[in-house]
């Protein structure tokens, strides 16, 4: 009788923890459901940057990108810049993004040089590092010339 | 209790078990001492307590993606609805709950006071948890705001206003709910602050008070069998003692069940099997209801547009429904004097209680009381959520469908406005400008974009039209439309609407054409398009035989011959 009362007894235990765990593991799930971030590269496209007639001689032109980007509820704009240069008969783009720690480089028409204001980085006209601590050339973008406008696409 | 375990984490749960006396803790909450009877109808604590965690564990995972502003409250909670992982059930969750809340809760209070469990010593415990109760309401009134659609944002106008009838302090009273001269971005911040911040800390205090003076005098326990002569338990020592010390004094002489002498029952396990039996039906509840989500968001919250009609949440219609009966200067008797006498006797229950002991027959005059008041309540809860404002349901008129098939056509709009564009897509719920800035940006893009596109080639009615498809976007997205009804909208736009009314839009020039189809057929409609005079020599409308097909003509007078 005692026996069966404490088999009762740690059954009944046993079913209390187990719903509570229940309980718990449920709610654990949805949470972590909901809390995890949702992450996604966006795909690339073609956008226009300058057209061919804008293009001055003999330097690179600073082209800026905006893009409409949705940031969970919040609509915004994401600014990019690009470098459009010429390279033989075709055309060249570089992103203004310094490898080092993301800062923007400017062209230095005199030096011929592309220049990161933040700790002294130098890229040549080519976006290979000449000097300072960034550890790669300047990421080159593909271009294309849009036939019917002319105007130079980069893809981002 | 055995501290089971094999070896290591015996001697892990032994060490931890010196260091903070956690056995002693499990112990005092295993062994809590329950008067013999003690059932089902007293595991709605539990089920409240249940409840109160389930609101702060979604709360917490709603904040993870609420934006507390006007500008983006609104958005916010699409988002969640929309983008985010079981968002939607979240919400419905977090929203049920709510109610459940307070379901369970008014049912916690009903059995107290059946039983007589307020009744001395617990006097203090009752206060505690009418206070609670008010704590509850209080997070359903703060929470009703934050989604900031129309519906949140009138109800609280009405909220503001009822505070306004405070004696000698309204406008402050009401300046300190709104947080600045208008309910606005300060309005729903101070919400919002208070939802989440300051109610939960006030709320636990509360409960683990509660939970305290609970421990202190014990669970009542269910009106002795048998009794009729007790005065209820008169000291603190019920639960410190065995079963049989808890049950209440009996007068002498008085007849007495014979009961076997029992082993005192204790909360674990078998009573708290009850509470966590009930708090699963309570959770499986909430889930099927909370399947479908919350109720859908409203259109933003737009404070020019006051032909919202407002509807509190359920729990509030008594309220609602009482002010109905106290019209003009006497409204604040509804509003602030009837509820404040209810909770004041509320409060002073234990006090208003002069029966002998707490079996029903010597409570019946109190039991009544507490009775027809009770019934009150829900015949004006009942009577207050009855009373819906009409359902103008979401149709789509004809100026609306014509502007949605103007926008969509070709790519006047489309140009810009589509997935991945450089301007928002035409979606249902993201147009957010004012219409001021939407009519300018209509009529003529320049003012936005130089250069983004031609002269607008668009007449008046058009533009007119286009203008209502936003208004009507902010909030649902337009019914799909077969190319013939697109054209045969826009026609009707362009030609009719001008000097005729159709189902509530266009000019007041002509008669109205919402029954065009009750007096005449589609083919005297047809020949009084396309040529007044023949039909009506004194007509005043413009000849249209020379403006539109005879094809058009046909189809427009087809569709207004359907209108009965």
């Amino acid at each position: 009788m005692a026996l069966h009362a404490e088999d009762r007894r740690s059954a009944l235990a046993r079913i209390v923890f187990g719903a509570l765990g229940l309980i718990a593991a449920g709610l654990a799930g949805l949470v972590g459901l909901v809390a995890s971030p949702k992450t996604s590269t966006p795909s690339r496209q073609w956008r226009r940057a300058v057209s061919i007639f804008d293009l001055p001689p003999g330097q690179p032109m600073a082209a800026v990108l905006v893009d409409r980007t949705q940031d969970g509820w919040y609509a915004t704009s994401k600014q990019q810049v690009v470098f459009i240069d010429r390279e033989g008969q075709g055309y060249k783009a570089l992103s203004a993004t310094c490898q080092h720690l993301g800062c923007r480089v400017h062209f230095d028409v005199a030096k011929q040089q592309y220049l990161c204001p933040c700790h002294g980085g130098v890229y040549d006209r080519q976006g290979r590092v000449l000097a300072g601590p960034p550890p790669r050339p300047l990421q080159t973008l593909r271009v294309r010339v849009n036939e019917n406008t002319s105007d130079i696409e980069v893809e981002l | 209790m055995n501290p089971a375990g094999p070896g290591t984490w015996r001697r892990v749960a032994d060490w931890i078990d010196d260091r903070t006396g956690f056995r002693k803790i499990r112990d005092f909450i295993y062994d809590e001492p329950l008067p013999p009877g003690t059932g089902w109808w007293f595991t709605l604590g539990s089920v409240l307590l249940f409840g109160l965690g389930l609101q702060t564990v979604t709360g917490v995972a709603l904040a993870l993606y609420y934006a507390p502003t006007p500008d983006h409250a609104w958005d916010s909670i699409r988002f969640i609805t929309t983008a985010v992982r079981a968002g939607a059930f979240l919400r419905g969750l977090h929203h049920w709950g709510a109610s459940l809340i307070v379901i369970v809760a008014v049912l916690h209070l009903v059995r107290v006071v059946a039983f007589g469990s307020y009744r001395k010593p617990r006097e203090l415990n009752w206060v505690v948890g009418v206070l609670l109760l008010l704590v509850i309401l209080a997070f359903g009134l703060t929470g009703y705001l934050l989604p900031w659609d129309q519906r949140a944002y009138w109800a609280t106008v009405v909220t503001i206003n009822v505070s306004k009838l405070t004696p000698v302090a309204g406008e402050w009273v009401a300046a300190l709910l709104r947080g600045g001269s208008d309910i606005g971005a300060l309005t729903l911040t101070r919400w919002y602050a208070t939802h989440v911040l300051v109610l939960p800390v006030i709320l636990a205090v509360l409960v683990a008070f509660h939970l305290y003076l609970l421990r202190r005098h014990g669970i009542s326990g269910p009106i002795p069998v048998g009794s009729t002569g007790s005065r209820g338990s008169t000291g603190s020592t019920g639960s410190r003692s065995s079963a049989s010390s808890v049950r209440e004094p009996v007068e002498p002489g008085e007849p007495v069940e014979l009961v076997e002498p029992v082993e005192p029952e204790v909360f674990f396990p078998h009573q708290a099997a009850r509470d966590v039996t009930m708090s699963i039906v309570a959770g499986i509840a909430l889930a099927v209801l909370a399947w479908k989500g919350a109720p859908a968001l409203t259109p933003p919250a737009d404070p020019s547009s006051s032909d919202y009609v407002p509807r509190p949440e359920w729990y509030y219609s008594g309220l609602f429904q009482l002010l109905k009966y106290f019209p003009g200067r006497l409204e604040v008797i509804g509003a602030l004097v009837v509820p404040g006498i209810a909770v004041t006797a509320l409060l002073l229950l234990p006090w208003l209680d002069r029966a002998a002991n707490r079996t029903v027959r010597s409570r019946r005059v109190l039991l009544s009381g507490f009775g027809a008041a009770l019934a009150t309540v829900i015949v004006l809860t009942i009577l207050g959520t009855l009373d819906r404002p009409a359902d103008a349901g979401d149709r789509w008129n004809v100026r609306e469908l014509a502007g949605v098939t103007l926008m969509t056509s070709g790519d006047r709009c489309r140009k810009c406005h589509i997935a991945g564009g450089i301007a928002p897509a035409l979606e249902a719920g993201r147009i957010t400008g004012t219409q001021t800035w939407l009519a300018n940006h209509v009529a003529d893009p320049e003012v936005v974009g130089p250069g983004v596109r031609e002269a607008p080639a668009v007449d008046e009615q058009d533009l007119a039209a286009m203008l209502a498809a936003l208004a009507h976007l902010r909030s649902t997205a337009p019914p799909a439309l077969d190319p013939s009804s697109q054209a045969l909208m826009t026609l009707v736009n362009r030609q009719c609407l001008k000097c005729h009314r159709i189902d509530g839009v266009g000019g007041t020039q002509g008669p109205d054409l919402s029954h065009a189809g009750r007096k005449l057929d589609a083919p005297t409609i047809a020949r009084r398009i396309a040529n007044p005079k023949a039909v009506k020599a004194d007509s005043e409308m413009t000849a249209f035989a020379d403006k539109m097909s005879p094809q058009e003509i046909q189809t427009i007078a087809d569709w207004l011959a359907l209108k009965k």
